[in-house]
């Protein structure tokens, strides 16, 4: 059973949300009947697809290093670097058994995600911000069932700040309103029209051919765009009954007008983490060090991290990260127009150069899907 | 403060003296980047001393000079 996905689940979900809604209405703070509900989610989908005791193990290391870096009195770079690299190693194994058999012992649903909230807490800690932890509140952001199969990834302190808030009946009203909402959009757009797509448009296509690779292209976009931005939804509004405001994943990535824009409007809470706390870490510290004659060099090259970095973070076969070194050129042609070319802003803005640049930056971000989607490679 | 940040703005996104105002939106305008904003944070910290993470703060934060110069009043 996968989160999201079945009747069993929404009929258990369902059943296991009504406390959360008759509390949020009485008034009552939600946090720790929302931990109560996570760890009972959490028990029910990962005892029935046998990852419990991979959960268990990664919730407890993750917990451990957030703790003992707390402790640790001076924190150097190279500190960090141990600390972040024994962060990492529970998805480093669950990516590496996707490629070699001998390595698959180790298996998580959602492994990327919960990972990088781990990664975001430890840096946080090392730049000082957060001076202590609850243990509540940690496993609480660390294993927060909604969005633990596919985001969007929250912020450890924005969500301790949703824990702290108290919710009058009123805005509790409103927050149930639009959870409601997001959940029944978001399973209209994953399991209806995602479905749709994929029975009626892409499952008939032949395996090969130009035309209907073409056509694949188009396919497997929508199909992935309803699917994960569904997804997104109904994680965003099990949220909001719970009373936390995760961040929106998506914003109308279709009119975006390049791939700077695009990447600010698709799967947003993941390309927000990267920049933040790859692009940015790695611009600031060059400059800072002017590393390169050209300031420019550390953006460019920040890009083909990140961009790299996100393909990898999909997985370790080379649709994934061919799909990472695509969007990593993508962006620095993207710096390198915006740089050199000066009418390319103003075209971008309106007119039909403006309808131009939303056309084929579609077409330039389809085209990486083929590419993710694997369909190239077999 | 304000005729100062925008100084600051005017070497970064190489505009010319007058063009950019207290109230414009630099994201908008298409003038701030996220290259541009590490540079803007970075320019702030020598000449303010001021440590601002781009992780703290939204766009809409720091959309125009006068939120910037805001935002460094805060900080100092």
């Amino acid at each position: 059973m996968t989160p999201f996905s079945g009747l069993l689940f929404f009929y258990a979900m369902g059943i296991l949300l009504l406390p959360a809604i008759v509390l949020g209405l009485m008034g009552k703070p939600l946090r720790h009947y929302g931990l109560m509900f996570t760890f009972v989610m959490l028990i029910f989908i990962f005892s029935e697809n046998g990852q419990l005791v991979s959960l268990t193990v990664f919730y407890l290391w993750e917990t451990v290093l957030c703790y003992m870096y707390l402790r640790v009195g001076k924190k150097s770079r190279i500190t960090l670097i141990l600390v972040v690299t024994l962060s990492l190693l529970p998805l480093a194994a669950v990516k590496l058994g996707e490629i070699f058999a001998t390595l698959r012992m180790f298996r998580l649903l959602g492994v990327s995600y919960m990972t990088f909230r781990g990664v975001q807490v430890l840096l946080d800690i090392h730049d000082g911000k957060l001076k202590e932890l609850r243990l509540p509140d940690l496993s609480y952001f660390l294993l927060f069932f909604p969005s633990v199969a596919s985001g969007p990834i929250d912020r450890y302190q924005r969500f301790a700040t949703d824990l702290e808030r108290k919710l009058s009946r009123d805005e509790y009203m409103e927050m149930l309103r639009r959870g409601v909402w997001k959940l029944l959009f978001g399973a209209f757009s994953a399991i209806v029209a995602s479905g749709t797509i994929h029975s009626l448009w892409l499952s008939p296509l032949p395996d090969h051919g130009f035309l209907a690779t073409l056509s694949y292209m188009y396919g497997y976009t929508f199909y992935l765009f309803f699917n994960f931005a569904g997804y997104s939804s109904m994680a965003v509004g099990t949220a909001y009954i719970l009373g936390i405001s995760l961040p929106e994943n998506f914003r109308m990535p279709f009119l975006s007008v390049d791939m700077k824009d695009f990447w600010s409007r698709w799967h947003i809470s993941l390309s927000a983490w990267l920049r933040d706390y790859l692009y940015t870490r790695f611009v600031r510290g060059s400059l800072k060090a002017k590393r390169f004659k050209n300031p420019r060099t550390a953006s460019y090259l920040g890009y083909i991290l990140n961009m790299t970095v996100m393909g990898i973070w999909h997985g370790l076969t080379p649709p994934y990260i061919l799909y990472g070194v695509y969007h990593s050129l993508l962006m620095c042609l993207n710096e390198a127009l915006d740089l050199h070319w000066k009418p390319f802003r103003k075209m971008k803005q309106k007119g039909w150069t403006h309808v131009a640049a939303v056309i084929v930056t579609f077409h330039l971000f389809s085209f990486g899907l083929l590419i993710f989607s694997g369909r190239l490679f077999s | 403060m304000e005729q100062q940040v925008i100084a600051i703005l005017n070497d970064i996104v190489g505009a010319e003296e007058g063009e950019l105002e207290a109230d414009m939106d630099l994201f908008e305008a298409g003038l701030l980047d996220s290259f541009g904003v590490v540079q803007l944070f970075v320019e702030l910290e020598k000449k303010f001393g001021v440590v601002l993470a781009v992780e703290d703060i939204s766009r809409e934060n720091i959309a125009t000079p006068a939120l910037i110069a805001q935002r460094i009043k805060q900080a100092l």
